[in-house]
Formats: C-alpha cells, structure tokens, sequence
C-alpha cells in the first residue's frame, strides 16, 4: 500500500501523483470522496463531462444538506480516477459517506433549533450559514456550527487544523501557505521521494498539534475528524480482505499519517457504530473557476485556478508562456503590449525571482513584472488580468444523461404543490394574490425570473387592485439546461435565486439596477437576500452622484421601512439605508435642481414628489426637519426652474411650514412683472398642480392671482393661455366649475358691492364698458 | 565636493549619503552578494537599506521607506536589468525620497539630478557649451558643459530626473536615444558618450498635477513603472506623519506642545477615509474629494494646527486648530469638494463617538 498526501487542486501534485501511479502500477484505487457518489463516478470517463465540475451529493428529502466537491482538471483526486478509470482498475472514494454526515448535520441543526426556541433570546442571527456561504463545503461545514461548547480554545490550533500547510508555510517564512506549497511542491521539477516527504512533514506536524490540543471526541469536529479516519482505515482493510495488494491511497496531506498507522480494529468499529443515515444522492454539476477560488467562498478552494490551469497545461517556458497571454489580453482590451514589453517583463521577472532567491519566476513576480512593465505601474489592467486569466472564467460541462439535479426536483415539487403545470403553449394566468396558493405561484414564478428561467412573464391585468398579477406562461426546452446552469447557486428555487441575487447585487454598482434587482427581490420574497442587498446599496448610494437615482431609491426603501412586509430585524438594516439616502438627497439636492430645462424639471418635479411622500411616510422628525430645511431653501434659490419653485412653496403651505400669506408674499414674488412670463406660468403650474381646492379655500392666494391675471395684457395673456391651461386642465370638473362659480362671484363683488346678482344681471349692458376699463387699466387699445 | 567638506551640522539638509554614510559603509562591509557592474551594493543590500533591518553583527539599518517591501524589490530588480525606472504616484507620497536613497546606496552619489521644469531645456538634459571657450578654442571635448545625466553615463551611475512630465514633452524625448541605445551622441564633434555598465535612471513623476506634459508612448515604454501608493495602514500613515510633524517642529522651533497621538490619528483617520472613499471599519462607502490628501497634506494640516495653538491658543492642539487646515485640504473645488465634505461631516463625523468637538467645529467653519 502507497498513501499519496496531496494539496486539493494543485497542479504540481497532480503531475507527480500521475507520475507516482505510473511508477507503481496499483491494482486499486482508493481517493478521498464521499461513498455515496461512487454510482456517478464511471461518469468521468465520459468526455462531456468536462471540468471544472463538482460532484454533488445531497439528501433529496431535506435539499439543505448538500456537499460540493469541485475537481478541475488539474486537481490530483480528477487525474487518479482518470487514472484508474482508464486502467480500469476499481476506482472507490473512501471518505464516512455522506449519508451519516448529513444525518449527524441534520440532528445537531434540530437540536441547535430547539435551543433557539428555548431560549429565544438571540433570534437577531441574522446570518444564516447557508445563506452567508451559499455552498455547504465539506471541509469547513462544520465549523460555523455545533462548536459553541468550547469556543475559547486555542485560535492557533484550530487554524493549523484547517489550514496545515499554512503553519509550515509560516515556519519557512512565507506569508501564506500556497506560495509555499508552490514553491515547494508545485514548482518542483524533481518528484522522487515528495509524497514521503510529504508524509513525513505532517507526521510531525500532526504529533506536535496533538500534543498541545490532543483530540477531544466530545467535540463535534474532533469527533467528525476521527470518524472521517476511522472509516478511511476501514475502506483500506476492506480492499487488503478483498486480496487487493498494491494499493494506492489518494488523500488531503493532513490525513496521511492518520491512513499510515493502524489503530486496533475496535477502536474504528466503536468510532463508527450506529451512524445515523439519510438517504442521499449524488451527481455531477457544472462548476467554474471563480467559484473553485477563495473568493466564492470555498474553504479549500485556490486562490488562482487559471494559473493552475496554466501551470498544469504548460509545464515549460511558464513565465513566457504566461506573458505573452497576458500580452494578449491586454491588446484584446486595446491595451498596447508590444513583444519588446513582455521580453522586458520576462526579464524583471526573473530578475525579482533572482533577487528572493527564488529558481524561477512565480505568479508573484509575474504580476509584480506584468503591472511594472505592462500596466505603466497602474493597477486597474491588473483586476482584468486577475478575472480572466489568474482566476479565469472556465466553466465545466455535464453530460445530459447525469442525474437530475436537486434543484430541478425542488422545481418539480412546487409545480406539483402549487398546482402549475408546464407546458409548451402560451398560457394566461390571473393571480390573486390574496390567495395563498396564488401568492406561492406568484413567488416562484418572480424567483425563477430572477434565476433568468422565464417562465413566465408578467402582463397587464384588467383590474386595477394591487392584489392581481398577471402572468404569461410558456415552458421552452432549453430550460432544462437553464436549470442545471442554475443550480450552481442552491438546491432549492428559494436558496438559488437568493444566491444569484446577492451575487448580483454586488456585481452591480448602479443605482437603478440595484433597485430593480430589490423591487425583484421583494416581489420573490427573497428576505434573505436583503441584507446583503441594502449593504450594497448602501455602499452604492454614498458614491452615487446623481441625485434623482437616490430619489428614485427612496420610496421602496421607506415602503419596506413603514409597512415592512419583511420580518422584524430587517427595520434596523433598512434605517440606516433610509437614514443615508435622505441625508445626501437633502445635502445634493439644491445643487442637482439648478439650471435644469423642462424636460428634466419635470422629471425632478416627479423624484420630488415621491421623495416627498416617502418621507412623509417615514414619520421621522429628523428626516421631516431636514427634508423642509432643504425645501425652504430650494423655493428661496433664485435660478430655479419655476416649475420647482412653485412646487417647493405648494409643498411647504401644505404641510403647514409656511403659512398662507407667506405662500400669497411668495406668489406674489413669483408673479412680479420682473418675471418670466414662461417661468411664472411654470410656478403657478408647480403650485396648483393637482389639486385645486387650494385656490377654493385660500382668499388670500386666490386674489393675488386675480390680480395677476387681471392685470396681464392681451398679448401676454394670450400667449400664457395655454400654458395655464395645461394647469387648470389638471382640475376636477367640480373645482373647475365651483372656480367658475367664484370667478363670477369675486367680479361682481368687487364691480358692484352690494347689489343683488340674480338672474338681473344684464351681462351685455356690462360688457360694453370692460373695453374702456382695459383701456383705464392696462393702456391698451 | 565642496559641500563635504563644510561641518555637516551648519547644512540645512544633508544628502543622503552623507547622512546615512555610516549606514552604507556597514552594509557594504556585510555585503557578500553579488553586486552588478558599477553597483556599490548588491541589490539585497540596497533592499535592506531602504526598507531597514539588522545587520549580522548587530548594526541597524533604520527604514527609509515605510511602506510595501515588493515595491522595492520591483524598483532594484529593474536597476539591476538596465531598464530605467520610473516612480510615479500622487504628490506626497515619498517619490523623491525613493529616488535620492536609490541613487546613494546603488552609485554613492545622489547629486546627479536634473530638476524638470517646464523652462528645461535641451542643453539641460544633454549638454551645453561653454561659449567663451567654444569661441576661443573651437569645438572640443573641453568646451562642453556636461549635463548630470551625461556625467552618469560616462561614470556609470544613476542619474536621476525629479518630476519627469514638467518638462516639455519635446526635451522629454532626448532621453528616447539615451535610454535605448544607451548613448549620447554629439554631433558637433563627430563623437558620443556611451554610457558604463552600472549607468541608469531613475525619473519621478506625478499623477495628479494639472499642466503636466504627458510622456510620449515612446518614452514611456522605455521605462518599467512602480506606483508608489499611500500609506497602507492607518498606522503606518500615523508614524510617518508624526516622525515627520516632531522633526519639522523642532526644525520650526515651534513653541507648542508636541501634539497628542489622537488627534494625529484623527486627522489621519480622516485623510485615510476620504481617500479611501470608505469608513476604516469598511461600513460606510464615502465620495471622495478632488484633492490628493496624501501624508505630507497630512503633515502640513498638523503643523500648521500646531502653529495656530502656539501663537493664538493655549499652545495645546485641539480640534479647532485643526479644523480650518482639514477644510482648506479636503475642500479644493468649491462646489463638489464642498458636498463631499459636508456628507462627510453629516454622516461619518457627527455619528462617531469622541468627534462631536471636531464636528462642532467643522459644523462652524462650513
């Protein structure tokens, strides 16, 4: 028996692993993987099955538990199953199946539910494991959970346990453990004796990290840790029992002195008596290279899956290589890059290496050469070279006939509950949405939208209450395809579309779409999502410069905030959201308003309405005084566009801020001779917008703009009909008629005090002097 | 040299070489790697230099540049491969500085500089003529006037070229030929100087000055570019700028107590966030202002506060004193520099715990 100690996804490991195979011939195959997916494993062979790809184990009947194991091409535990597969020795994966660690997972999450119930006092967790870290990954699942007992040990330990290398990595020199790995094991071009080497370094190291933290089986993830081993022991004296002699074990470096001493039998069997079960299944999914890197969130992920890729497909001439890719890059982006710069680039590169001792050039000083020479010192080509090519967007493939993925059976389950089927033909769909099943309907058909599987889309209903929802059904084929391509976010349609969101949230830094993307979340009810989006949009609306997008934010935000549709907690996310955007729309606002023409007023004129109702919703005196602070000095602004101004002063009388013969000064003001004509119009028409009843009720106001009106000349009064028009037009006909009515009324009050206006009034008679009293008044003819 | 000979303490500013000459002849002692032609150090050595450490026997070496020590390694490796180097970044943040030690512990010699401006001339960077001689004598070797640059290439040192985009971009490309053929020609006399082994150049550059002449694609291939940022940490940026404040004090003879560490890291806190455009805690994305806020800005807000305490308060620095110099170096544009500052103030200084004073007072001057 050979035990072979590798690094997940190392290039270096996985060219010596084939090389070590080779050499030994083994007549099995042992890797470290979950059991259960030992059905899905002869898949590998399959050339549609390309990598990056994960092997999905999950638990049909709770899709919350689930295991990724991502493979790439380069990763050492893909080229041994290639390996055996093609020299068709048994290939078994050898890790405690997940059935027992679903099972254990699903007890200690009921028992830590109950706990919640008991106690109830912290419900505020806002972070849900598998939220936060939308793949459960095997190597770290179990840290978030179940470790609350003895929370104060040794930090230092607990991450050598999880991160080995690392602590040798320290112990060198090196500032984090996979530029060590690289330089030791990976950039090694002579592998004789590394794997016992490698065994012989974590011997060591195992028996130091034991000696001052001994393994505590009362501990979950000590106990997990042994029983992973003790099972590992036991799937290796299965073959030895089965007459199998050279075998070959293929396992985390961490494992291989646990694999090469054998405790007694017992000891094993007790470890493993009576698991727990759950019935698991298991398939292939489509991974890609941003999700294999740390930044996805995977623990034993890689920092640089395209450099790895690289590495493994060019084992020579790496710096040139490289160089000129990112030589190519940068002139795909219209970047210069001449050849002459990436011979210069190679040399700095070599010449760094040289200068920290180094035999050749890694992806450090590949970059360090690339951003001296290449970029001119700037950083921003760098991101593009670490998306594209250091990380890379490599995405795997499955073969149609791979099992069906969990996320598929989720949809198929909520058709069925919810009573949806799909079909080919078009079909219309009424929702009420004051029907639960209606409601369930309408959530799956938002989130699936959001997932891009467009079922449905949304139409136009008839009615106009706020309760119905129309929907346009029809199923297309690709979906199918569209459905695995999702179910890289989640097992179920909620956690998926949750996942997608939030990965979408914060790819985008626009105000507009991210509050899109929140109206979307909303109508999905993806309430876990909200967190991460209101972090965002927060982040977004600080550097935002254009106020009406802050605007156009308000009102959904102040909505969720007053009639919170949403749990509880999410008062205290969204406030300080609320809280930020009013400030900078008070702070901006003056400055956006100036000089604009018709157009964008008015299109102000609606951002300063619904900002307007928002925070009268809100309620909140700070935001109220502020929000008025800010009007007070907009409707004072001397350039600002009548419209606006007008608009300003109606608001302010309305909510009392001004009182109405400060709104008549105002007026007046606005109404000036000095004034615009054009723009005097646009006040009356910001003040009187919508609503009439101010002009009925207030005296004051009503007779200032008498006198204007009684006072323009012809010319002018004909050029500003329309445009008053425009105004009055937006009257009820009652206000317009009971205007009418007082319109009457005031003439003959002011040109006959006193005398009874009933039907005697000869309006012929009157008229025959209004010429001359033109005439008197305005000097015309 | 004439000035080596006068008592170093009558200097108002020493160079480099001679205020650490102590420094270098240590680590020349210690030093048994290979050095590159003409190189007074190996490049280890010169990494040492800057970046501080203790030597073998026990001798420190003290830092010269707090900051990344890849930037360093960047900018000797590139010295090393006869490429020139360029250090580029915003104002303030050690550029010169770099250059200056560079020169020293790679060549012992700082002084061969070029100062850019925008009056500088072709003569200045290639050579010039002594024109009573040129009349009396006829063209020769002996009657030119040899500028810095060609007296590093003949001795095979390292010139050094200080804000390189002041100079007009015409004179700019004279330094094409020199930098690629490694020669300078001089037509005059059928002749050149082609440059020793161990010669190169090291120009400083600024990103953000209004009026510079931007480099011509030419040129600028010919140099490898290290960016020197600001200060990585908020600690790093408090140390530099409270050395720096405690010695410009002293040379000042400013009467005031040397400020608190607090407020220091206020002000540092500030620059850092507003540069940064995020809160340190990383909660709060911020707008950043127009201008640069690097630590020398920072310096100069704290000298100057400083000032303002020992002349017109109770010689104690408080938030008032600074409040005026944090305005004046955040607010540059009146209108947009003015928005960010006060949505700073709004949302970040009046919320934070300690700063009601220093909001108080920014809150009167706004």
């Amino acid at each position: 028996m050979q035990i072979f100690g590798i690094r997940h996804h190392g290039p270096g490991s996985a060219r010596s692993l084939r090389q070590a195979l080779s050499v030994m011939q083994p007549d099995i195959l042992l890797v470290e993987g979950p059991p259960d997916a030992d059905t899905v494993l002869s898949l590998v062979a399959n050339t549609q099955l390309e990598p990056p790809v994960a092997l999905l184990v999950y638990a049909p009947d709770a899709l919350k538990l689930a295991a990724y194991y991502p493979f790439a091409r380069f990763s050492p535990e893909w080229q041994a199953i290639q390996y055996g597969l093609t020299q068709n020795i048994p290939v078994r994966f050898m890790d405690l199946p997940q059935t027992h660690q679903f099972a254990q997972q699903k007890a200690r999450d009921e028992s830590q539910m109950t706990a919640a119930d008991a106690t109830e006092a912290d419900s505020s967790d806002s972070s849900n494991p598998d939220i936060a870290v939308p793949i459960d990954v095997p190597e770290i699942a179990d840290d978030t959970s179940g470790e609350s007992t003895r929370e104060e040990e040794t930090p230092l330990i607990r991450k050598i346990r999880r991160d080995p290398l690392s602590w040798l990595a320290e112990a060198a020199g090196y500032a984090d453990g996979e530029r060590w790995w690289e330089h030791m094991v990976e950039q090694r071009r002579d592998d004789t004796d590394l794997f016992a080497a490698i065994l012989e370094a974590m011997t060591a190291l195992r028996t130091e990290v034991d000696a001052v933290d001994p393994p505590d089986l009362e501990r979950p993830a000590d106990l997990r840790e042994a029983q992973r081993e003790a099972y590992m022991r036991r799937v290796i004296r299965q073959a030895k029992k089965e007459g199998f002699e050279k075998i070959a074990v293929v396992c985390g470096a961490w494992h291989t002195p646990a694999l090469q001493s054998s405790p007694a039998v017992k000891q094993d069997n007790a470890l493993l008596k009576g698991l727990p079960k759950l019935k698991v299944k298991a398939t292939w999914v489509p991974w890609s290279y941003g999700r294999l890197s740390y930044s996805s969130g995977y623990g034993a992920g890689v920092v640089s899956p395209g450099w790895y890729h690289h590495l493994w497909h060019h084992g020579d001439q790496v710096a040139i290589r490289w160089m000129t890719q990112v030589a190519q890059l940068l002139r795909q982006e219209d970047i210069d890059a001449s050849s002459a710069s990436v011979i210069e680039a190679v040399r700095l590169a070599e010449a760094l290496a040289a200068l920290r001792d180094r035999p050749l050039p890694s992806l450090d000083e590949l970059n360090e050469a690339t951003q001296a020479v290449l970029c001119f010192g700037d950083r921003a080509p760098m991101r593009l070279i670490h998306d594209q090519l250091i990380v890379g967007d490599r995405l795997g493939a499955v073969p149609e006939d791979a099992p069906v993925v969990p996320l598929q059976q989720d949809l198929q389950a909520l058709q069925k509950r919810l009573r949806l089927k799909p079909e080919a033909s078009e079909r219309l769909l009424e929702l009420d949405l004051r029907k639960e099943n209606d409601l369930g309907r309408s959530h799956l058909l938002h989130r699936l939208n959001i997932l891009n599987i467009a079922w449905g889309t949304p139409s136009h209903t008839s009615g106009t209450g706020t309760f119905k929802e129309g929907w346009r059904l029809q199923w297309e084929p690709e979906f199918a395809i569209a459905i695995i391509e999702a179910s890289r976010w989640g097992n179920t349609v909620a956690t998926a579309a949750t996942a997608f969101a939030m990965t979408q949230a914060e790819a985008s830094a626009n105000l507009p779409t991210l509050t899109a993307l929140l109206d979307q979340v909303l109508l999905a009810e993806l309430t876990d999502a909200l967190p991460m989006l209101m972090q965002q949009l927060q982040a977004v609306s600080a550097v935002a410069s254009d106020i009406a997008h802050l605007m156009a934010a308000l009102p959904t935000l102040a909505n969720i905030l007053r009639y919170s549709n949403v749990r509880q907690t999410d008062g205290a996310m969204v406030r300080p959201v609320v809280h930020g955007l009013v400030v900078r729309i008070c702070i901006g606002l003056p400055a956006a308003c100036a000089s604009l023409d018709d157009d964008a007023a008015t299109a102000m004129d609606g951002h300063l309405m619904g900002a307007h109702r928002a925070i009268k919703l809100l309620q909140n005196p700070d935001h109220d005084a502020n929000w008025f602070g800010t009007l007070t000095k907009l409707a004072d602004q001397a350039d600002l566009h009548g419209l606006l101004a007008g608009r300003c002063c109606r608001l302010l009388l309305d909510d009392g801020q001004i009182d109405s013969e400060e709104a008549a000064r105002r007026l007046s003001f606005a109404l000036s001779t000095a004034s615009d004509l054009v723009q005097v119009s646009a006040w009356i028409e910001g003040f009187l917008k919508g609503s009439g009843l101010l002009l009925l009720h207030d005296d004051a106001i009503w007779s200032v703009l008498d006198r204007w009106i009684v006072a323009l000349s012809a010319e002018a009064f004909t050029m500003l009909l329309p445009l008053l028009r425009r105004t009055f037009a937006t009257f009820t006909p009652p206000e317009r008629r009971q205007m009418g009515e007082k319109v009457r009324q005031g003439e003959t009050v002011e040109a006959a005090v006193g005398i009874d206006m009933g039907d005697r009034f000869d309006h012929e008679r009157a008229e025959t002097v209004l010429p001359l009293i033109a005439q008197l008044l305005l000097g015309t003819q | 040299m004439s000035s080596s000979s006068s008592p170093p303490a009558a200097l108002l500013r020493q160079h480099a070489e001679q205020q650490f000459a102590e420094e270098l002849a240590e680590l020349a002692k210690a030093d048994t790697r290979q050095c590159p032609p003409s190189w007074k150090l190996s490049p280890w050595a010169v990494s040492l230099y800057l970046l501080g450490g203790e030597l073998d026997n026990g001798f420190t070496i003290s830092p010269k540049y707090i900051g990344s020590q890849r930037l360093m390694e960047v900018a000797i490796a590139t010295l090393a491969t006869d490429r020139a180097l360029l250090l580029y970044g915003v104002p303030g943040t050690g550029k010169s500085w770099v250059s200056e030690h560079l020169a020293a512990a790679i060549s012992g010699d700082s002084t061969l500089l070029i100062q850019g401006t925008a009056g500088t001339s072709e003569e200045a960077v290639r050579y010039g003529w002594n024109y009573a001689r040129l009349l009396a004598e006829g063209p020769s070797m002996e009657a030119l006037v040899v500028s810095p640059l060609m007296q590093a290439m003949g001795q095979g040192q390292i010139a050094r070229v200080e804000e390189l985009t002041r100079i007009p971009a015409d004179v700019q490309d004279t330094l094409i030929t020199v930098l690629s053929e490694k020669t300078l020609p001089i037509p005059e006399l059928n002749s050149e100087v082609q440059a020793q082994k161990g010669f190169n150049l090291i120009a400083t550059a600024n990103n953000r000055d209004k009026g510079v002449n931007e480099m011509s694609s030419a040129l600028k291939r010919r140099f490898n570019t290290v960016i020197l940022p600001t200060p990585a940490t908020a600690d790093e940026e408090v140390s530099i700028v409270q050395k720096r404040v405690e010695s410009l004090g002293r040379a000042l003879e400013l009467p005031a107590e040397a400020p608190a560490l607090s407020e220091i890291r206020r002000v540092v806190t500030i620059f850092r966030e507003l540069r940064a455009g995020t809160t340190e805690d990383g909660k709060t994305k911020l707008k950043s202002p127009s201008g640069t806020l690097s630590p020398a800005e920072a310096i100069s807000v704290v000298n100057s506060g400083m000032a303002l305490a020992a002349h017109f308060g109770d010689g104690i620095l408080n938030s008032e004193d600074l409040a005026a110099g944090v305005q004046g170096a955040v607010v540059k544009d009146p209108v947009q520099d003015a928005v960010v500052w006060r949505e700073y103030l709004e949302t970040v200084v009046k919320e934070r715990d300690g700063w009601r004073d220093l909001y108080r007072a920014c809150r009167e001057l706004v």
